[in-house]
Parts: C-alpha cells; structure tokens; sequence
C-alpha cells in the first residue's frame, strides 16, 4: 500500500450510520429467518409464534414493561461485556459478577434496616458494583501478570459464584422457610416500580404509564450506558482502554501500563455485571435465591457484539434480546414453541454479527486480495 | 530457450497499477537482478511468478511452455523456489522438519526422518551449505536461517531461485557468503532472481540488471554498462543526492549518560552486555550494528519499556535508569520505534488520536482525566501542516495512511513533543526515497536545534550520512567508535562482524573504547 | 473419617473414569489449537455429543449407535466452528460462544420437543464395562494387590481405555506423521506451510473435525457410560476445565490426558468427601467448586511457563 494516495475521510454522513447499522440489523434479521425456518421444519407456525413474541413483549404497556424489566440486566451486563471487549478482554463470565452483585446487595439490604431509602439504594448499588468488581479482580490480575486467559478463569469464577449463593440461599442466608431463599428485602432496599412512581389519576390518564413490574433500575441502566459511552469518549481512561484494546504494544510504548489497564477494564466490566445482579434482586425479586439470574451474563455477549460493542446501541441491542426473553413466554404459551427458540437465536445473531455478514465477506475477500503489498 | 519468461504481467490493486505489462525473461545459469525502490512492484511481481498472488493479465512462460501458477504447489512442481524476505520457517521445529515440510520422504503418511536428515545432508554437502539437521531453527543466526530456506528449497527441485531482499538481515561478511553461494549454485545449472534496493549489490552480483519503478519495468543493463550512479538515477527517475546535507554544529551539555548497563533480552539471555556512553546536545550518535547485537534491548532500557540488571541510565544528570516509558516520556525522552506499526501508532486510531499518543495525559490534549477534543483536533492540524503529513484530515485512521505518511505522523509527534533526547531506531525501514529525505532532514534539524539524537540503525549508508559519532556494537558490546570523518563503510563493517574483537577482549586499549566518551565531548 | 476409606481402589477407578470425557475434550482442544484454531465451542460439543447419544440410544435402544451419533453430532457442530472461523474468519472466541449459546438452546429445543418436557430425559441402556473379573480379595497381599489392579484398570468401560489409546495415539502422530509435523507447523507459522503448497484450510479443517469428533465422544462418554442420561447443560463447565487442561499439559496429547487425570482426580475426591460431609460439616457446595478451584490454581499455576503455539487464534488469510 505504500504507493497508495490515503482514502477519502469517512464523513459522518447517513450513508455511514446506515452502514454501521447495517450488519447488526441484517444479522438480527437472518437469525429471525432462521429462527422461523427451525420452527417450521419442528412443525410450528413461526408467524403465530413471532406474533405472540411480539404481543408478548410490546403488545401492552404491561407487557412492555415485561420487556424492560428483562433489558434492564442486559443493559448493565451488556456494558460490562462491551467495555471489556474495547480493551480486547472477554469477560466470559459476566454472570459470575452478576451473582456476586445480586448477593452484596441482597445481604446488605438484609442487614441495612431503618435507614431511608436515599441511603440504602445507593449504597446496595454501590456494593454491587464492588462486589462485581471484586470477583472480576483475581482473573484480571491473573491476566495482566501471568497471561491466564480470562475466558477461562472467569467461567471458572461464574460457577464458583453460583455455589456460594446457592450454598448461602439454603445456608447461613437462607428464610426460615421451606424454600431456599433470602427474606424478602425491606421496602427501603427495594427499587420502586415505575407506575408506583404516578398517582392513579394520572396512571388512568396515561394508560402507557401502567409498565407492570418494570422498576427505575432502567433508568439507572440508561444513566450508565451514557456515562460508559462518555468515559471511552472523552476520558484518558477510555483512551488508554481503546489503545490497549486496538495494539498493546504502541500503548506500551506511549507509556501506558498495559497490565494495569488491564486489570481496570476487567474490574470495571465485573462492576457493571454486579450492578445488573444487584439491580435485579433490588427491582424484580427483592431477595437473593439460585435461579435470579436467567443467563444475563451470557446474553450480555450478545448484547455487546451485537452493539459492536458500542455503549449508547447496547440499548437497543439490550431492549431486542429483553423482547424475546419476556415474549417468550407468551411463545410458548399461544404457539407452543419452545422457549430455547430463542437462546438458538440469540447464538445465530453472534455468528452472524462475527462473521460480520456472509456478502461483506465476499467483499472483503476480493479487498484483501489486493490490499496485499509489494513488501510481503 | 529462456528458464522462465514472463510476458507483460500486469496486477493492479485498488488505486495502484503494482505490476504494468512487466516483461522478463531469465536464463539458465544467470542471475537477474530486480532493482527498484519499495513499492516499485518487485515483489508483487515474483508473487505471482510463486503463485501466491495471480496477475490479471499476461503470460508466464516455463521451458518456452505456456502455465498457470496459481500456487506456491504449482510453482514447486515447475521447479521455482523462493526464498521469502521474512523468511518461512517454523520456529520451534528442526532444520530437517523444515526443510522436508510438504515433501516428507516416508509411506502411509509415516515420516522416515532418517531418510529425510539423510537428503538434507547428501544436499547441504553437494552445495556445500552446512548446517545442523537437527538443530531447531529459533537457537540458528540468521544467516543459518537464510541457508536452511536455500537448502529447502533445493530440497524442493528448484531450477530457478528466487532471493526476495536477501541481504536485508545479514552482516556483510554473510552477504559475501550469499553471494558465494549463489555464484556456486548458478555454475550447477541453476538461475537465480536477486530482488533488491541495494545498488552496490547489484553491480556485485547480477549478470543481467532490470530496474523496476513504479510497477514498471524503465530499463535493462549490465554491471558493465553502468555504475551506482546511473542506476540510482534509473530507479528513482532524477538525480538522487546519496548523502544528505548536513553542516556542523554546536556540541552542547551532556544530555544522556548511560553507565556500565547490562539489560537482558525475552529469554532472560543478557543481550547488552556493559555499555557506556553519553550523548551531548546538538549530536547525533549512532549505533550501528548488525540486527541482533543488542540494539533493541538498548534501546528499549532507555525509553523505559525494560528494566535493565544493571547500570546507570541518566538524563540531564537526573536517574531514569527504572523509569518506565511513561516516566520517560515526562522526563523528556522521544522515542521512534523500529517498528511503526506494532510499537509507532494505532493503526485503528485516528490520526488526530495517534498525535497525542504518549502525550494524551496532559495539556493540551487532557487535564484531571478529561479529554479535550477541540485542542487534540488543533494539534493535529497544526502537525499535520508543520510536518507535511498527506492526509484529507485528521479523522482518516492511520491504517488508511501510506507507509510514508505513517511515519510523519510518528516522527511528527516524537518531535513535536520538544524532547530533550530523539531516540531514532531504524527510523527509515520500509521508506521510498522521498520519505526517507524528510524524516533525516527532520533528525538534523533537531539536532542543530541543540537536542540530543541517539541513532540505532542497520544501514551503512544511513548511519555515515547522519552520524556526528558512531559507536560500533556487536554482541551486546561496544566494539569501536568512530569519529564521523575516520569511518568507511567497510571498517564498519569490519567491526560490526566482531573483526578485531579478540583484540579487544584483552587489550587495555579495547576497554578504552568501550568507555572512550568523556573525551569525545571536546 | 479414616484415611483408609477415602484412599481406595474406586477412588482412583472413578478418577480415570472422571478425567476421561475431560480428556478426550482436552485432547481435542490439544489438536485444534496445534493447527492454529481456538475451541472455546467444546463445552457445547460435547453437550450435544452428549445429547445425540442419548437421544439415538433411546430411539434404537442400541448405545454403540449412540456413540457413533455423538461422534457425528460433535463433528457437524465442529463443522459451524471451522467456516465461521477459517472461511469467515470470525473471532475464534466469539464463535466458540455462539456455539456453547446454540448448543444449550439446540439440546434444550429438541429435547422439548422429541420428549415433551425440559429438564432430564429417560434413562438409557448404558455400556458395561468390558471386563468383569471377579475380585474376591480375600487377605492375603496378592489377593490385595489384585483387587486394586483389577478395580482401578480393569473396571471400566471402553472409551475410558479409548481415551488412553488416543492419547497415546494422537502423541504419536503429532511427531512421527505428515498430518502431524504439518498440524504443529499450521498453528506456529501458517504462511510458511502455505508456501510449501500445503493447504491451510485444509489441514486446520481437519484439526477442528477431529476435535469435535473427541468432543462428542466425549459427551457420549457423560451420558451413555457414566450417567445414563442427558440432563440440560450437564457438561456443566468441563469443556472449560479442558482448555485448560491441555494448557496445563503443554499443547500435547499425552500431557493433556495427564493433566486431566489430575482434574479427574479432584473430581473423584470431592464425590468421595461428600459421603463423609456428615463427620466433617462442611456444605457440600464447596466440594462441587473443588475442581474450578483447582483449574483456577492451575493455570495460575503454570501459564506464566506454558506457551502455546504462535499463530493460534489467528485467521488466516491467503493473499
């Protein structure tokens, strides 16, 4: 390439936003139509069945609600999964994090009683992140001195995180109940409901205010997707993170501390996944049990390669997966299909995202040829 | 009847004709030279003659017989071998599990390696191109390393050799030995093609000489008919000033001081073995050496990405001995790495981005953390003009840069940062001629600017018509120093090949010049 | 709790019997990652091994075709994992978890709708172990030494003796075969074999079937030796323990069953201690961590010294 004139700059035109769009999308809608060809091939009605997903998820405000109470974890475990993708780290095990954040926050709730909520919710948020935080600490540390890959250590940690809360759940944290379960978290401990927010005059008003069991912890997901989406853009933080992520060497030889930003990416990933844990037990069930998390560490993978790990599109990468996760069950319900249709899905979405599309492919594969230089 | 022909061979990348309807023709025993700047299309050309790359049009010709080659298979079996410029052997494997790779002696898929060390042998004699058949090829020099990929493809039935920048990594006394062993091949019948930028080498070696430009061929001639001169000239399409001008300057304070350092390389091996040294503002001190000789772990102990065993490094009289790079940076040391793509830029980064590297911690470009995209943007601009940088903006990532232009945007940030030490490692590796005059031009302005310039290169040619001293190194020690008017490139030489280290090892006078340096400040 | 009946014939019987799925997964992971591939997708390999086993099993009521079935599945699953990442040039990782994600919903989807129901599925025919030496120990030394030969060796079931000789087997061709010097050169410099007109696609094709056949096997070795059923996600994190098996066994065939014999090993030890967790109180989740503990320690242990092969995890493109 080095007789080449440079490229024309990339403008930031609506050309440019449709193309970066474009292979999400494209990949969202190839793993729908594969989706529906393994339901037809199994003998379902796809139609019937994306109707009822639909219905499911968007059909009523309640039902809407449904959708944003399942985003909510994605969000913050997508987040976490994205910023640690941006320092080329793959925090496999977000849902480790996730249930030690749901567990700081369950048994600190249990133990913070009679003080008022704007004390309890921060500080159970906070300790979620840390929790988070910490569990992520020993693979980031194990990564940046040693090399030991974090796929494994934290998948590692993730079943280790999910014996000490199932060992707490019928242990020392359990409810003098039959059931294996921590009591119920006091009021002040719990995230309010967004319709709880609003007066019933004026829920009847506005009937869409009426989002079920949807909590403010979609706002707490929101407010940090745009504090992780400044910190890459606007901090040093962010800046060193893209540069270790991009080519560890030159950062190296910028007087960046590879290992130490290392072990900040991956902390800061395993705080995000904390928080999404600790907002899930804060917001849905008030109380810390072995199945409160439905996989949100893993679908946060999704979420964050879906959004191309982009920290303002894990929204939406996050609302599609929350769609199909509360629609499900209404799938399952009316058209019978099983609801691990969706995991399949959501396995397609990532291949297709990572393939970066079969027809860029081909694309790529004629570019490549030629960009082949005179040095090789 | 020639060997092989090609017949207006032409490729074209995107934006770049690489190859314009080339035509040449090699003939038994005779040695084509290919001579051409980089990116002239030499090497695009043999790609396709190897079958790693396809043309879009014309003809290769085998035996006077039309063929296709559309692999490296296809061109092993027409008896074309190719010795690759980074060369194609697996590290941790054996010389023979290289040599014999795709062509295994054995049955039912069953390797007989005593058959296969047996002919690598019977071929490393016959050629007389000794090696050890079971040594593993990362524990083998490089000049071994070039032998086992000229044995392989020996090994392979090569009737025609091609030697892709063959003397880029020897010393000169190896490059003598190719050149011996090439001779000695091309009497046995073989033909050769010698691909490089060298123009002493090719008047040394080749019987026929075709000058590339462009992805043109401009010109065929002999040794005979021409000399350095004219062929520079036909290479690069004007007048080519070898030497760079460069008038006196003013030594000034002593900047840095190294002392006495040792620093070890990756496998834990000392690899600079007690150097000192000091370099004075307004100087440039170069290191030349043949690759591998400690240079890089030189290097990297001053700019703070290896801590030394032992040693002092000092800056302006203050310690920076065990300051990492960032505690390097601050203290005023400017660093263009050997390598500008692994170590120089980002290249998913945006220009403006890849300007502040190593800078983006403080004013103007961030404060307490905070980035300041306004002033980053300024900066760019302003060393995007200072520096002659050719780029539509400073949001084009670096990677969409010419190789040229890349190495502005290093040498403009390394600069631009007003350093009190340059630290130049091969900065013009892989540069056209243009490029090449702008970054020396850059290094003697900052040198007569007062700033001190410590040079680490590998070419001859470079470090004479830079240098105002030259410190010799050779395995891990300074060898010899000269002041810039006693040195020709053949003494450099000499000294770079270890000629005189014995002399060294027990004489007064060698320590002497390891540690000559107070002197040379008069 | 005495020493004597924790130290028993079974115990060392059970830790081959727990290291061989490990193992074969392993030595699978040891193959691809020679030629240059990453395998993260082997936990959802031998999870739907491990499915087709059983599922083949109960339709035909014959497990050798079960285990044929998982050999197939493994290696139609491996087949997604090597033209994402050699044709399509994916990231290694990111599409090792796609698969892990497709095998869970694929196992859980099918099982739902060929049995009704998610969770575990009827118990199968498994395969006995192909001897049954009678072990009367008796007291006398040779009657001891007898009982242990022929409990901890001569118990067991045949793709346990399988994975040894595929280990043995496999070390073997990686150092004295084509298919093995092109496999060790493929994931150190592929360019380079390249150039010696050997295919890269091919061979690393190769690598990645052949890794996903010993993952099948391996998931048939869960379900139709060892449990007799297939239970959603039932590998539970053993494709896991395997990468990191064959780090710990230095990217060979040989180390990699040895270092599984390891996990294997912890594994047998916590089931043991479970059974005494009355006399020593303590939960019995912290024996389950036990073997995640250790794969923790391990690679923490060793991966500083262990390097594997230069070019893995690299896509490669031809020019």
């Amino acid at each position: 390439m080095s007789a080449a004139e440079a490229k024309p700059t990339p403008r930031r035109d609506w050309a440019v936003i449709v193309q970066k769009i474009g292979t999400p999308f494209a990949s969202v809608v190839l793993a729908i139509l594969i989706g529906s060809l393994i339901m037809w091939v199994s003998g379902y009605n796809p139609v019937k069945a994306f109707a009822a997903l639909f219905q499911g998820s968007f059909g009523t405000p309640k039902a809407f609600g449904n959708t944003l109470l399942r985003s909510t974890p994605l969000i913050l475990a997508g987040l976490g999964l994205a910023y640690g993708f941006r320092a080329n780290l793959f925090n496999i095990g977000a849902e480790g994090q996730l249930f030690m954040g749901g567990l700081a926050a369950a048994w600190l709730g249990l133990v913070l009683v009679g003080q008022p909520w704007y004390v309890n919710l921060p500080v159970l948020l906070l300790a979620a992140m840390l929790a988070g935080a910490a569990w992520a600490f020993i693979p980031a540390i194990l990564k940046a001195r040693i090399g030991a890959h974090e796929v494994i250590t934290t998948m590692m940690f993730t079943y280790i995180a999910r014996y000490i809360v199932s060992w707490l759940v019928v242990g020392p944290l359990k409810d003098p109940g039959q059931i294996p379960q921590t009591r119920l978290l006091p009021a002040e401990s719990q995230l309010p409901r967004i319709q709880g927010l609003f007066s019933d005059a004026t829920l009847q008003a506005f009937p869409f205010l009426n989002l079920g069991r949807a909590h403010v912890g979609i706002l707490v997901a929101i407010f940090f997707a745009v504090v992780v989406w400044l910190v890459l853009k606007y901090t040093t933080l962010g800046y060193e993170n893209r540069a270790v992520g991009y080519n560890p060497f030159a950062a190296q030889t910028a007087g960046i501390s590879v290992q130490w930003t290392t072990v900040k990416a991956l902390c800061i990933s395993g705080a995000l996944a904390g928080l999404a844990g600790g907002v899930e037990v804060m917001g849905v069930h008030h109380r810390l049990f072995d199945q409160f998390s439905s996989g949100f560490g893993f679908t946060g993978i999704a979420v964050a390669l879906l959004a191309k790990n982009h920290p303002i599109a894990v929204i939406p990468a996050a609302l599609l997966f929350g769609a199909m996760s509360a629609g499900g069950g209404t799938m399952q319900l009316e058209a019978d299909v099983p609801q691990k249709i969706i995991l399949i899905v959501q396995a397609l979405v990532i291949f297709f995202v990572a393939a970066e599309g079969i027809v860029t492919y081909f694309v790529k594969q004629r570019q490549k040829e030629a960009t082949s230089n005179d040095a090789i | 009847m020639p060997l092989l022909e090609l017949r207006e061979i032409t490729k074209l990348f995107p934006g770049v004709l690489a190859n314009d309807h080339v035509s040449m023709r090699l003939e038994r025993g005779e040695i084509v030279a290919l001579l051409g700047e980089n990116g002239a299309g030499k090497s695009t050309l043999m790609n396709v003659v190897y079958g790693l790359l396809t043309a879009d049009s014309g003809e290769i010709r085998v035996d006077d017989k039309p063929v296709k080659i559309k692999s490296p298979r296809q061109a092993i079996d027409l008896g074309i071998g190719m010795v690759h410029q980074h060369f194609m052997l697996i590290e941790p494997l054996t010389v023979t599990e290289n040599i014999v790779l795709g062509r295994e002696p054995g049955r039912y898929g069953v390797i007989d390696f005593a058959m296969a060390r047996q002919r690598v042998r019977e071929i490393s004699e016959r050629y007389s191109l000794i090696v050890d058949p079971d040594a593993k090829i990362i524990d083998l020099s490089v000049g071994m390393q070039q032998r086992v990929e000229i044995l392989k493809a020996l090994y392979q039935g090569a009737r025609v050799l091609i030697l892709d920048e063959p003397t880029a990594v020897l010393t000169p006394q190896e490059v003598t030995e190719l050149f011996r062993v090439v001779r000695t091949l091309v009497d046995e019948g073989l033909s050769a093609v010698f691909i490089t930028h060298k123009l002493e080498e090719v008047v040394a070696i080749a019987d026929r000489i075709l000058v590339m430009r462009d992805g043109a061929v401009v010109g065929e001639t002999t040794p005979e008919a021409t000399d350095e001169i004219g062929l520079a000239r036909m290479m690069v399409g004007r007048d080519v000033v070898l030497r760079v001008e460069k008038g006196t300057s003013t030594r000034g304070a002593t900047v840095l001081e190294v002392d006495d350092l040792h620093v070890a390389d990756d496998r834990a091996l000392e690899a600079v073995k007690g150097i000192s040294f000091t370099v004075s503002g307004g100087e440039i001190l170069a290191i030349a050496g043949v690759d591998g000789n400690g240079q890089r772990e030189l290097v990297e102990s001053i700019v703070g990405l290896r801590r030394p065993s032992s040693g002092v490094i000092a800056l302006k009289g203050k310690d920076i001995t065990h300051a990492n790079a960032r505690a390097s940076i601050e203290a005023g040391v400017s660093h263009i790495p050997e390598d500008r793509h692994r170590r120089g830029l980002v290249l998913e980064f945006n220009l403006a981005e890849n300007i502040i590297l190593g800078d983006h911690r403080t004013p103007p470009a961030a404060k307490n953390g905070i980035m300041h995209p306004k002033a980053i943007i300024e900066l760019a601009r302003k060393r995007i003009a200072d520096y002659d940088i050719r780029t539509p903006s400073e949001r084009v990532t670096a990677e969409n840069l010419s190789g040229g232009n890349q190495q502005k945007v290093v040498v403009a940030r390394e600069i631009g940062r007003d350093p009190e030490l340059l630290v130049a490692a091969q900065p013009t590796r892989g540069l056209d001629v243009g490029a090449i005059e702008f970054v020396h031009t850059q290094i003697i302005r900052e040198r007569d600017a007062g700033k001190a310039v410590l040079l680490v290169s590998l070419e001859l040619e470079e470090v004479l018509s830079l240098a105002d001293r030259i410190l010799v190194i050779y395995e891990g020690r300074i060898v010899k120093e000269f002041a810039d008017a006693d040195a020709d490139a053949e003494t450099l030489g000499y000294y770079m090949t270890g000629g005189g280290g014995s002399k060294f090892a027990d004489d007064p006078a060698g320590k002497s010049a390891e540690k000559p340096l107070t002197g040379g400040q008069a | 709790m005495m020493l004597s009946n924790i130290i028993t014939p079974d115990l060392f019987a059970s830790a081959l019997r727990m290291a061989t799925p490990l193992a074969l997964a392993a030595i699978g992971g040891t193959i691809c990652e020679r030629s240059g591939v990453v395998n993260i997708a082997l936990e959802g390999i031998m999870l739907c091994g491990a499915f087709a086993g059983v599922a083949v099993t109960l339709a035909f009521g014959n497990p050798w075709l079960g285990i044929l079935a998982a050999i197939l599945a493994g290696v139609v699953i491996a087949a997604i994992h090597a033209f994402t990442s050699i044709n399509l040039r994916s990231d290694q990782v990111v599409s090792g978890t796609a698969i892990n994600i497709l095998a869970l919903g694929v196992t859980g989807f099918l099982m739902e709708i060929m049995y009704g129901h998610p969770g575990t599925t009827e118990a199968v025919v498994t395969i006995r172990p192909i001897f049954r030496f009678a072990s009367e120990s008796g007291n006398t030394t040779l009657g001891t030494i007898w009982h242990w030969i022929n409990t901890v060796f001569l118990s067991h079931t045949p793709i346990v003796y399988a994975a040894v000789i595929i280990a043995v087997v496999a070390q073997w061709a990686m150092y004295h075969t084509r298919w093995g010097l092109h496999l060790r050169a493929l994931g150190e410099h592929p360019r380079a074999v390249d150039t010696v007109g050997v295919s890269v696609l091919r061979g690393r094709w190769v690598a990645v079937l052949i890794s996903g056949a010993l993952a099948g096997l391996a998931g048939a070795n869960l379900t139709l030796e060892q449990v007799g059923s297939f239970t959603e996600n039932m590998t539970n994190g053993r494709g896991f323990i395997a990468l990191a098996a064959n780090i710990f066994g230095r990217w060979t065939p040989v180390g990699s069953y040895g270092a599984s014999l390891l996990f294997g090993f912890a594994d047998a030890l916590q089931i043991k201690l479970q059974i005494f967790r009355g006399e020593i109180n303590i939960p019995p989740q912290f024996f389950l961590m036990l073997p995640y503990v250790l794969t923790v320690v391990v690679l923490a242990g060793v991966v500083g010294r262990s390097v594997g092969p230069a070019a893995v995890g690299k896509p490669y493109e031809k020019k």
